[in-house]
Parts: structure tokens; sequence; C-alpha cells
């Protein structure tokens, strides 16, 4: 079990401090501060892909992956309150194949309440989420068998992915469906980029909840993380110089370049 | 302080491990009464407090000070507990998921819905499963083990290995649709993934064997463009990739744990 005090004290100047502008940013975006967000394509793709599967009058399918209940989960489940929400509106068909039984119950009652804050309660079939199996493979066949049988318009995939990705987005893109998907593992990325229409790579993935919501609290922690990104810029290059400065052997500055490094220095 | 608490959560004697379970069963069944009951004014923020505190333990227990000796601090013994009470919620809900399927699949065969064999199928597979696999766990049958091994053995790993291979043949027709000459970044990425991949390979270092191992011209060897692309270009790419999932991990972290985030699943903020 790993300790901040034991090893790693620069995690925890990193983290705190990331942690309070976060927080910082939250509050003021709370306030009514107007923040600005860039154009992510792939998130802007998500209406079209469901506008399509109303034309074509065939089922959206979405895929929080294999992963557990974590934090990735919840967030691939707000991306999934996000679709519901617009399926609940035109009245289209959602299936939901669900590896993970607590993600299942959670996934359950999003999706419902995603239909009860449109109005349409009596639109949600509690058979659209379906808890497959908790086996990777098993999940694969179970997820690619759907797809066919059901002749998917759009497929949604965001979560935890492994190497069943390119069995999803492959069966996917045969059955001829526009394909939006995001995950935290970077190995699985270039797979999706490679069969998808649309990608979500690293941090946009967190940022997607904010973009298609407009909340102000998750707005405020997206500009807030683009500040702790910044933090761990400006270290990486403050260490590089400090670094070179030591190799260099500056009089001055070395001893203080030093210092700095031993700081940083994870043990 | 809090020894009773780890000791009511370690490994029980057979003797008095069925008194457990059925406290168990009735605490939780007593729970779930409770916080069904609950107005809802009430529940969010007794949601949001158990959140809080769970939150809580985990990060104190990672940042307070530790005894250099057993490299411990004082909520390090209660983290195997508190991983209990996760496994438990765990145990819960897949009774959950399991009726989720007995739904599905129970309507599919009693409507005769098209395919419905398969739900049969299905049915009898995971019931099969289960009786033969307790069977081999606390069984003496010789039968039974056998049966459960042609089971998983001789079914499950092989059919998981089938979907596996599937994977090298999606990989064929995916890299052929990506690595099609349609732009400069299209181009860049086949000339980039075609040199990775002749380092891995004899025949690529074959090609560029007769440069010479030391010296400026030994960067021109095929392994160690390869090797310059991984450690250099992949690795920095991937790495600013990292930093930001960690940063947006520690900001979804921070909304959940504050109880900020409800504005994604409540749709009003607090």
């Amino acid at each position: 079990m790993q300790h901040a005090f034991e090893k790693i004290e620069p995690v925890l100047i990193v983290e705190v401090l990331t942690a309070i502008i976060i927080i910082w940013r939250i509050i003021s975006a709370q306030r009514g501060k107007e923040l600005f967000i860039r154009r992510i394509p792939g998130l802007n793709a998500i209406d079209e892909a469901i506008g399509r599967a109303t034309e074509m009058g065939r089922p959206v399918l979405m895929v929080p992956g294999i992963g557990g209940f974590s934090i990735i989960a919840l967030q691939a489940l707000s991306i999934f309150s996000y679709i519901a929400r617009s399926t609940a509106r035109f009245g289209n068909r959602i299936l939901m194949p669900v590896a993970d039984a607590t993600v299942y119950t959670v996934a359950e009652e999003v999706i419902r309440d995603a239909y009860q804050s449109e109005g349409h309660p009596e639109r949600f079939d509690p058979d659209s989420i379906r808890f497959l199996s908790d086996r990777q493979f098993a999940f694969a066949s179970g997820v690619a068998g759907l797809i066919q049988r059901e002749q998917i318009a759009s497929s949604f995939m965001f979560g935890e992915f492994f190497a069943e990705s390119l069995i999803f987005a492959e069966t996917g893109n045969m059955v001829g469906a526009i394909q939006v998907a995001g995950t935290v593992q970077t190995t699985q990325i270039p797979f999706f980029i490679a069969a998808c229409d649309y990608t979500i790579i690293g941090d946009e993935y967190y940022a997607a909840s904010a973009y298609i919501s407009r909340n102000p609290t998750m707005l405020g922690s997206l500009v807030g993380q683009d500040f702790g990104k910044l933090l761990i810029v400006s270290l990486c290059v403050i260490g590089s110089v400090a670094a070179t400065l030591v190799a260099l052997n500056v009089p001055t500055l070395s001893s203080a370049s030093k210092w700095l490094i031993d700081l940083f220095t994870i043990r | 302080m809090l020894e009773p608490i780890v000791r009511f959560f370690s490994a029980q004697p057979p003797a008095v491990l069925p008194y457990y379970v059925a406290g168990a069963v009735v605490f939780s069944v007593l729970l779930i009464f409770v916080l069904i009951n609950l107005p809802s004014r009430m529940r969010k923020p007794l949601i949001a407090l158990v959140t809080f505190l769970a939150g809580l333990f985990y990060a104190a227990e990672f940042f307070l000070p530790i005894d250099k000796t057993t490299q411990k601090n004082v909520l390090t013994d209660y983290l195997v507990p508190a991983s209990k009470l996760g496994s438990l919620l765990g145990g819960m809900t897949l009774t959950l998921g399991i009726l989720s399927l007995l739904r599905v699949h129970g309507r599919n065969i009693a409507r005769l819905r098209a395919g419905w064999y398969n739900s049969l199928a299905l049915l009898v597979a995971m019931v099969a499963m289960v009786v033969f696999g307790l069977m081999d766990s606390y069984s003496a049958n010789a039968t039974a083990k056998k049966v459960f091994n042609v089971l998983f053995e001789g079914m499950l790993i092989n059919m998981d290995a089938t979907m596996f291979s599937l994977i090298a043949f999606y990989i064929v027709s995916a890299s052929y649709r990506a690595f099609r000459i349609r732009s400069i970044e299209a181009t860049i990425l086949m000339i980039t993934a075609f040199l990775v991949m002749l380092g891995q390979v004899p025949v690529g270092n074959a090609l560029t064997a007769w440069l010479p191992t030391e010296g400026w011209l030994a960067s021109l060897r095929v392994e160690n463009i390869k090797q310059w692309i991984l450690s250099q270009v992949n690795a920095a790419a991937l790495r600013a990739i990292a930093f930001g999932l960690g940063v947006g991990g520690l900001a979804i972290s921070l909304r959940i744990w504050l109880s900020l985030e409800r504005g994604a699943y409540f749709e009003k903020e607090i």
C-alpha cells in the first residue's frame, strides 16, 4: 500500500495544488463566470448519430466497457444519460449491454431518470439495459451478436475497454453504424481511431459531460483541469531547465536546481 | 480502538458462519427498507454524507503520516474491511444482473420469440456452470469434477480463445482502412507503423544489418529507428495523454466526493 509520506511527497504537493485550483474554478463558475470550451468534433457527432438512428428507425447502442464501477464508468453513464434524453425525445430504441453488475444497477436508474426528466417514462424499456456477462469475451460475443441481430444505426462506446474494443468497433462498422468512442485506455485508442467515425482522446473523455451539459459546476471543473495541466507542464519545463543547469554545472544556479530536482523526485 | 471491527470482518470459523450470513442478510434488508422509505430530501444529504466519509477514509489513509517500521498509519488496518464492504455490495448487485438475464431470456423462451433456443441454451449453460462449479468446490463427487472440467477447460476457455483470435482478423480490416493514404496525416501514420513493424521482426532488422552498430550511422538501423519512435515520439504523446487523464480523473473524483457531480445524474445543482 502506497502512502503520500512514504515515497511520493511530490504527488501530495501537486495533487493538493491541483485540487485547490479545480475547486476554485468550480466556485467561480457557479458564481456565474462565463467560460469557453473549444469545439470537440466527437461530441458534436453524438446528435448527428442519434438523428441518423431516428431516420433509419434502428436502435442506438451504448456500451459502458467492461470495467467495474468506477469514476470512468460514472463518466460514461453521464454521457449515456445525455444520449438517453435525446433518444427519449425522438422515440429511438436503445440497447445498453453491461458487463458489471454494479454498473448495471446504476445504469438502469440513470437511464430511467433520463426518460423521466424528458417527460416520457412510458418509453423506457427495462429490457434495453441488459447484464450479459462479466467475462470479457463472453461479453464481447454477446455485444457482437446484438449488433448483428439488431442492425444498430449508431454505436456509442465510452468507458474502460480492453482487447474486446476492436470486436465491438469492427462489428459496428460491418453493419454500417456511425460510431463514436472514447476511452481512458491508451492502448485501445488506436483501435477506436482505426475503426470508429469519431474518437474522443485522453482528457476529452472527462470533458464530455461538461461539453454536452454546459453545467456550470462541470465547466468550472474542466477549466480547473486545464489549469492543473498547465501546472504539470510548467513543472516539466522547470524540471528540464533545472536538470540542464545541474548537468552544465552552472555555479550559482546548480545548488538551487538540485534542491528543486530533489523536491520533485519520486524515490 | 477499532480492533473489534477488524475482528468482525475477518474470516470466521464454520460453526458461526451461518449466523454471520443470516445477520448480514437481515441487516441488508433493514438498511434497504430504511433507505427506500426515507424522504427524498433526506436521502440525498445522506448519500452525500456517506460518499464524503468513504472518500475521506481513503484520502486520509493515503495522506496521513506512516510509522516507518510497520509502513502503516492508524487507518491502514481498516482498508481490508472497507474493501470487503465493496465486495458485499458487488455480490448483491450480481443478483440483480442475473435477474436481468433471467427476465430477458425467460421472456424470449416463454413467448417463443425468434432464436428462443439460444436463450434456452444460455440459461441451461448458466445453471450448469453454477451447479457443477459449486459441486467442484464443495463436493467430493468425481463425476461432477469431470463435468465441470469439460465445461470450463473444454468449452469456456476455448470459446474465449476463439473470440480473442477474431481480433487478429479485425486488426487487418481496421488497419487497412486506417492506413489507406488519403491525407498527409494518414501517410505519416502509415510510414511510422511500417517502420515500427519492420523493427519488430528479424527480416526488418536484417535489411539494415550492414550498417555499423556504433557511431551516427547506427541511428539509421531499423531497430534503432523503431526504438526512437517508441521511446521518444510515442512515449511523449502517451505521457501527455496520461497527464490529462490523471488531472481529469482527479477533477471528477473531487466532484463526486464533494457531491458536486449531482448535476449529471439528478439534473439539479446543489
